[in-house]
């Protein structure tokens, strides 16, 4: 008889063991959501619900956010960057600016923050040239754009009156003019990332085992060398960060545009993030700018979750 | 290895070799490049400085010190004056003694406001005395424009910069707490939805976000009455809203700083019959000020700066700082004086806490980006 109830004794008590772990488990869950909960309400209201209810007025004329007269138009939003010529006309230059302001200001992300930070770990930390260099963060792009202007209108611009004493141009800067912005906007936002980049390429480095470093140099590796054998590829995950932040980052590029006045004067500052702000908020295309923004992000986003996933596992 | 390493110091030691000359070399070249870029970064702040006193009138000659202030010719035309300088018609007559109901023409010369009203000249410019240097930070720091002043502006500045520091520090933590460890399903895909918001761009929510917020904000009875008090209430809650709702860089940062501490110390903090909260308030926070410190020298300027949503949300009469600043910009184009002494004004508050506390924004920033 003991023989034939131990089994079921023996289970029955491994099985309330278990069970007793899962409930305690699951209080511990439950209390770890009441301390998630708070702010992820927050952040799924604000960022993931507006996508989603977003996602019905891209199938509509909805010209205003309290538009009282609404129609479906089907697909006609999502087709109207291929076939309708008054949104071709702001769509495709303001397309072409921004991409060469991205590609050019993905350049300043190793001018400026991979030079400095290189510079600062063969020569050592310096906090005072980190404080100098991180200080253009401080301020807004708006002052930023501000500052571009001060520096580099035409007529007026301190910078051009520096730069012509000192010979290094011969004739004035335009930061209003096409090429004055292509040039020197993504210089200044360079500038103003640089510190940030700067701490994003210095914390990779750092995190290099130093033997590696060492026995390079015993075995005679030049710099040069050295650079693109060991450091480098130690540094994916900086690359990567760095990469993933400047290409959202210059995509949404705005405040320094507003101060060029984009949102009035200035054509060659119509970026693609300026035509999304104005057709939703001042010429009345709410449902057409919505739509454009996502045919033009959506992409985006994909590569950006791409590049986390990548950086994860260079990571590990 | 050791050996290695030991040969290495060796040849770092040795005092006469090319390495050391090499050594010196770049030396001199990064203190040439570290100079060189200090000036490149300081003279801007510098030119803007200069520039909020030069009129912009005077613009077009290069300006390293704050001009001599140019008395106001009596030959200026007074409507010229309120176009290009801002120039309060009421103030003047005031001033001058003139009634207020005088209505003086636009093409009419101070000197014949000075005839036809019988004020001395002397008085007149005595009243301009300065005018042409000081006119960006009169205008900027006393006249009202759309409603508010520079000071209510600053005022909503600092309140929402407060206010969404403090809320967002403390809901990060309960997040990261919340999420310590990452051991189950739910709390990697929690992290995963927060590390989404890294690659969402503003200008793709900014639109769809603003509708979600009218929906809600047009249920409030008194929000559509311009000027009303919960109306303002509101747009400023909602940017305190968008600034607390968390971000990748938030969640990971206090994540791994939790992570890291033991759970032993929670137990023990459990058997003494602490509750959750208590071992939140007393023992977790303690332990995490490096984070903290990042956090806060991370996202103080990005709220300080926040441009965008307080353009969109907020009435000009009820704006912060830069779109009120930016609002100068919009009505009088042309005094660029103004607007350089609205920007300067802007950025100089964060830039005396930056040098006040640098050692802790390059720490912290430091360590974000090794977190990060």
């Amino acid at each position: 008889m003991a023989s034939v109830t131990a089994p079921p004794a023996a289970l029955q008590q491994a099985s309330t063991g278990k069970r007793k772990m899962s409930s305690l488990e699951r209080r511990r869950m439950w209390g770890d959501w009441a301390f998630i909960a708070p702010q992820l309400i927050i952040f799924v209201l604000l960022t993931i619900v507006p996508l989603i209810i977003a996602v019905p007025i891209l199938f509509t004329d909805k010209s205003q956010f309290n538009d009282p007269s609404i129609n479906q138009v089907g697909w006609s939003n999502f087709t109207a960057v291929f076939t309708d010529p008054s949104v071709q006309a702001d769509y495709v230059p303001a397309f072409r600016r921004t991409i060469t302001f991205v590609a050019l200001n993905y350049t300043t992300v190793y001018i400026f923050g991979l030079s400095l930070a290189l510079l600062m770990y063969e020569v050592g930390f310096r906090g005072g040239f980190f404080t100098v260099v991180y200080l253009p963060l401080m301020i807004s792009g708006l002052a930023v754009g501000y500052i571009a202007v001060m520096m580099f209108a035409q007529e007026t611009g301190t910078g051009n009156f520096v730069l012509q004493d000192l010979g290094i141009i011969k004739k004035p800067l335009n930061i209003y003019s096409a090429s004055g912005t292509t040039v020197l906007l993504p210089l200044m936002v360079g500038w103003r990332y640089a510190g940030y980049n700067m701490a994003i390429f210095l914390s990779g480095l750092l995190s290099i085992p130093q033997e590696t470093i060492e026995s390079s140099v015993v075995d005679g590796a030049n710099y040069w060398q050295r650079l693109w054998r060991i450091y480098f590829p130690q540094m994916w995950p900086s690359f990567i960060l760095a990469t993933t932040m400047c290409l959202i980052g210059s995509f949404a590029v705005f405040d320094e545009l507003v101060a060029m006045g984009a949102t009035y004067v200035n054509p060659n500052a119509k970026f693609l993030s300026i035509l999304f702000f104005t057709y939703g908020f001042q010429i009345e295309r709410l449902a057409m700018g919505m739509t454009l923004a996502v045919e033009t992000f959506f992409p985006l986003v994909l590569l950006g979750v791409a590049l986390q996933r990548l950086q994860r596992r260079v990571q590990l | 290895m050791a050996v290695e390493s030991a040969t290495v110091t060796q040849l770092r030691r040795r005092p006469v070799s090319s390495m050391s000359r090499r050594k010196l070399a770049l030396r001199v070249f990064a203190t040439v490049v570290m100079v060189v870029y200090t000036i490149v970064t300081i003279f801007p702040f510098y030119a803007l400085f200069v520039r909020s006193f030069v009129a912009t009138k005077d613009a077009s000659d290069l300006h390293l010190w704050l001009p001599k202030s140019r008395e106001v010719p009596l030959e200026a035309e007074v409507g010229n004056l309120s176009v290009f300088y801002q120039l309060d018609l009421r103030d003047l007559k005031r001033a001058l003694g003139i009634p207020e109901n005088e209505y003086l023409m636009a093409r009419m010369t101070l000197r014949e406001v000075a005839e036809q009203y019988n004020v001395p000249e002397q008085e007149i410019k005595d009243f301009f005395k300065g005018f042409y240097t000081y006119n960006g930070w009169m205008t900027l720091l006393g006249q009202e424009l759309q409603g508010t002043t520079f000071w209510g502006a600053l005022l909503r500045t600092v309140l929402i910069t407060a206010f969404s520091l403090g809320l967002m520090i403390v809901l990060s933590i309960c997040t990261g707490y919340g999420l310590a460890g990452l051991r189950r399903k739910d709390q990697m895909a929690v992290y995963n939805l927060y590390l989404l918001q890294m690659v969402i761009p503003v200008m793709l929510i900014i639109l769809p976000q603003y509708q979600l917020f009218q929906y809600i904000f047009n249920l409030v009875p008194d929000y559509a009455r311009q000027g009303s008090l919960v109306r303002a209430a509101l747009q400023l809650l909602a940017l305190v809203l968008i600034n607390i709702k968390g971000t990748a860089l938030t969640t990971m940062i206090f994540v791994s700083a939790i992570g890291t501490i033991p759970k032993d110390l929670e137990d023990s903090a459990m058997i003494d019959g602490a509750s959750r909260m208590q071992y939140v308030r007393h023992v977790l926070l303690p332990l995490l000020k490096v984070p903290i410190v990042s956090m806060v020298v991370i996202q103080l300027p990005l709220f300080y700066n926040q441009f965008l949503e307080p353009y969109v949300y907020l009435d000009p009469s009820n704006s912060t700082l830069l779109p009120f600043i930016q609002s100068t910009s919009g009505q009088f184009s042309t005094n660029f004086q103004v607007i350089y002494s609205g920007v300067f004004a802007s950025v100089l508050p964060l830039i005396v806490i930056y040098i006040i506390f640098r050692r802790f924004f390059v720490e912290g920033v430091m360590a974000g980006a090794i977190k990060g």
